[in-house]
Formats: C-alpha cells, sequence, structure tokens
C-alpha cells in the first residue's frame, strides 16, 4: 500500500515536472505539442475507487493548468479522461483482469496497452483542443493540432512505457 | 428511499464527475473575463518560483544572443549620444546668450520604466502568457505596458506579490491599437494564433497609402503605450471581407521566442486619463 502511494506519487512529480519544465514549450511544426503528463494518469492501478481516479485527474490537470496560464482547460479535458478511464479499460481488458495490477505492456499485452492509450489520449486531446478552440476556431487548423499532438504523445507514452518496463518487474512483488 | 440511496451511493462518482466539470468549466469562464484571480497561475507562489529557478538555469542557454542585442542597443544609443552632443556643441558654438537647457521643473514625463526578469514564458499555445519576476513589491499593477528592447510584448495582466502574468501580442484576447508610422490612421493588432512572428493588422481604413516594409508602431489612444513605440513592420497586405478595411501582415520587432529581459511601462498619469474618460461616457448614458 504504501509502496503504491510512493510510486505514484513520484509518477507525478517526474511527469509534471517533465511537462512543465519541457514538453510545455515543444510546438513541432507550429503544430503538435506532447502532453506526457497523462501517462500518471494512465499508469494508476487497475481497480483503483473511480472517486480517487476522478479526483487525482482533476488536480492534476489543475497543477499543469496553473504552470500553463489555462485555468480549467487541462483540468476539464482530466477529469473527463480520468472519468472514462475505467469504461475503457473494461472495454478492451474485459472486467476478470486482477485487482492491483498497473497498466503496461506486459499486463495488457502490446496491443492492449495500444488501444488503451490511444483511446485514452484521443479523448483528452479532443477535450482539450475543443475547449481551447473556444477562443479561436478554425476547424483544419484545429485538426491539425489535434492529430499532431495525439502522435507526439503517444509516441512519447510508447517510448517512456518501454523504458519503463524492466525496473517493473523487478518491483512488483505480487 | 433505501433504494434511492443505494442508487446515489452507487453512482457516486457520477456526481464527483459532474462537479468537478462544473468547477473546470467556472475557471475557463473566469479566465475569459479580462481580469482574473491569481491563485490558478504562473504568478503564485509555488508556480512562480519553480519557473524563475528554470529561468535562471536557461538565461545561461542565451546569453550570446542577449549580449548581441544589448551591444546593438548600445551602439545605437550612443550614436544618438553623439549626434545630440554634436547639436550642443553647435548652439554652444552659435550663439553667445546660450544659457544652457533648463528643463521645466514643474512638468515631468509621464512614462517611468522598471526592468524585470522573465521567469516563464510561451509562444507554443493558442493564449500565452509571460511570466515576469517583479509585482505588486515594485509597484507593479495591471494594465501597465512591458515593452523589450526590440519593441512593444504586451501589458500587465494580473499581479501577486512577488511575480506578474503579462497578456502578451501572442494572445488573441488582447488587442493593440496601432498606426502606420508617418500616417495617423489607426487598426488594431490581433495574433490569430498561427505564428509567433507575425500578427495580423485589422480595421485599417482602404485609403491609407503604405508600402510592404513600412514600420508600425503603438498609436498612443490607450493610456498604456506611449505613441510611437514600434511594433512591427508590414510584411503583406489584403482587402478585409468587407473591402473596406486592409488586414496587414505584421511581422513582429520583438522575438517572443528569446525573450529574457522586459521592462515595465508606469504611466503616473493613467488613473486621471481613465477616470476622465469614464467620466466622459457616463454622460453619454
Amino acid at each position: 500500500m504504501i509502496h503504491n502511494i510512493i510510486r505514484n506519487l513520484i509518477y507525478f512529480f517526474v511527469f509534471v515536472l517533465i511537462q512543465v519544465l519541457f514538453l510545455n514549450h515543444i510546438y513541432f511544426l507550429r503544430m503538435a505539442t506532447p502532453f506526457l503528463y497523462i501517462y500518471f494518469l494512465l499508469k494508476l492501478p487497475v481497480g483503483m475507487s473511480r472517486g480517487y481516479v476522478l479526483i487525482f485527474s482533476f488536480l492534476t490537470g489543475l497543477v499543469i493548468d496553473s504552470f500553463a496560464n489555462t485555468p480549467g482547460m487541462h483540468t476539464a479535458a482530466c477529469t473527463l479522461a480520468g472519468f472514462l478511464r475505467d469504461p475503457l479499460i473494461r472495454f478492451f481488458m474485459g472486467k476478470d483482469l486482477p485487482e492491483g495490477i498497473y497498466p503496461s505492456f506486459r499486463t495488457f499485452g502490446y496491443g492492449g496497452f495500444l488501444r488503451y492509450t490511444l483511446s485514452f489520449v484521443v479523448i483528452h486531446h479532443m477535450a482539450l483542443f475543443l475547449i481551447e478552440s473556444f477562443s479561436l476556431y478554425e476547424p483544419l487548423y484545429l485538426l491539425l493540432r489535434i492529430l499532431g499532438s495525439l502522435c507526439m504523445t503517444t509516441l512519447l507514452i510508447c517510448i517512456v512505457e518501454a523504458f519503463n518496463i524492466s525496473p517493473q518487474k523487478s518491483g512488483e512483488k505480487q | 428511499m433505501r433504494k434511492l440511496l443505494d442508487f446515489l451511493v452507487r453512482k457516486r462518482h457520477w456526481f464527483l464527475f459532474i462537479l468537478l466539470e462544473i468547477i473546470s468549466f467556472v475557471l475557463i469562464y473566469q479566465n475569459s473575463a479580462y481580469q482574473r484571480s491569481v491563485w490558478i497561475s504562473s504568478a503564485n507562489v509555488v508556480t512562480g518560483h519553480v519557473a524563475s529557478l528554470s529561468a535562471s538555469i536557461t538565461s545561461y542557454l542565451n546569453l550570446r544572443e542577449i549580449n548581441k542585442t544589448l551591444t546593438e542597443r548600445n551602439g545605437e544609443l550612443e550614436m544618438q549620444l553623439l549626434t545630440l552632443q554634436n547639436q550642443m556643441d553647435k548652439i554652444y558654438a552659435d550663439s553667445l546668450s546660450f544659457a544652457g537647457f533648463a528643463p521645466d521643473s514643474t512638468e515631468q514625463h509621464a512614462f517611468r520604466f522598471t526592468m524585470a526578469k522573465v521567469v516563464n514564458n510561451s509562444v507554443t499555445h493558442l493564449s500565452n502568457y509571460i511570466t515576469i519576476d517583479k509585482g505588486t513589491k515594485d509597484g507593479i499593477t495591471p494594465d501597465m505596458g512591458v515593452v523589450s528592447d526590440q519593441g512593444v510584448v504586451g501589458i500587465v495582466s494580473h499581479v501577486s506579490r512577488n511575480f506578474s502574468v503579462i497578456l502578451p501580442l501572442l494572445n488573441p484576447k488582447y488587442r493593440l491599437s496601432c498606426k502606420v508610422l508617418g500616417s495617423n490612421y489607426f487598426g488594431s493588432l490581433r495574433w490569430n494564433g498561427r505564428d509567433a512572428r507575425f500578427a495580423q493588422l485589422e480595421e485599417l481604413a482602404r485609403h491609407v497609402e503604405f508600402q510592404k516594409g513600412d514600420t508600425i508602431v503603438t498609436s498612443g489612444y490607450s493610456s498604456i503605450f506611449p505613441p510611437g513605440i514600434i511594433v512591427g513592420t508590414i510584411t503583406d497586405f489584403k482587402k478585409q471581407h468587407d473591402d473596406n478595411f486592409y488586414s496587414l501582415d505584421v511581422a513582429l520587432a520583438t522575438h517572443f521566442d528569446t525573450l529574457t529581459n522586459v521592462r515595465i511601462l508606469m504611466n503616473s498619469k493613467q488613473d486621471e486619463q481613465l477616470r476622465l474618460e469614464e467620466e466622459a461616457m457616463g454622460n453619454d448614458t
């Protein structure tokens, strides 16, 4: 239990810091910004109560918002994605997953994790960019931005996940 | 009743979800208002300090660039000084009765400025903001103009004790009243969210004469900027859809992606002007 909390806290700080210090300044071809911080939400243990997942998503969004000066935008998008996390896992992986495992390439399989990640990122990015477009609406540009960011975020998550696989094997005592 | 309670408990995450989404949307709409609270922004204590820490590390990276602009600026000012000195010398030599330049001591220049360091900056978002390391402690208040040594940057949008957040030209929420240097027709400059190097000057009357490469300066019609501060140069123009106005592409003079030092303009007469304008508008209704 304590191991879980510490692990989640470390994930939170590391990915939020990476996001606000480096990734927020990336703007590939003036279109795409990766939002790696949702990796933290992706990796919350399966079977965590939906209330907690919601609160974590909300807080993460709030922290990112306060660094990026965009009150509410990331918060709303993260809350929505966090809310749909459980149904997504159940949809892709079925109901009979052991409680407490972390979503990863190993536990979900490559295809399963990729589908789960992709749909989570799609929900988050759609919400985020649609909210952002309240202040400036250009459909084509919006679509390009969503697609660009989607590719970058998913790619980054897969890279991080690929490097993350070995410490997990030794870290999980089950 | 029991069933209802059961249902509510079972679906409690739905209510939590709706509550949290409502909070987020309240934040979003508050944000659309011009002034907003400081606590969810990069001007609060934690975010401000993290940002200034990372800025103090990264500021070493473009010291060379800064050095170059400062040297250039220095050279320019030195040239001006030389010309002025030349003129002074001429006047001295010309007339025996010249008693020196004695400015009127009761007249004071309306604008003063403070230097500040940029601690957080973005050019990548749709709505960009800049955080600087001066706040109410140093006499900064909202609605002050901000310039760099290259040109206009933006205006102060909100302020905490040690930090302030600037609404730069690179934010579609901000419109700056500008004119083409040499003519007095003005239009409003707005960023379209695409390229951090260009902004669009709209609502410029169609009969105004200008050429590509002409300089765009502040009009001085707001109390925020004095007239004549460089904003950028014209790179392209086209007719707006209603055909009576031009829309110009303006290459911004300020390089926002390498911004490290800015100056905040304090207009000591701003209050007076605003009050007078409000009074005049109040009389209308």
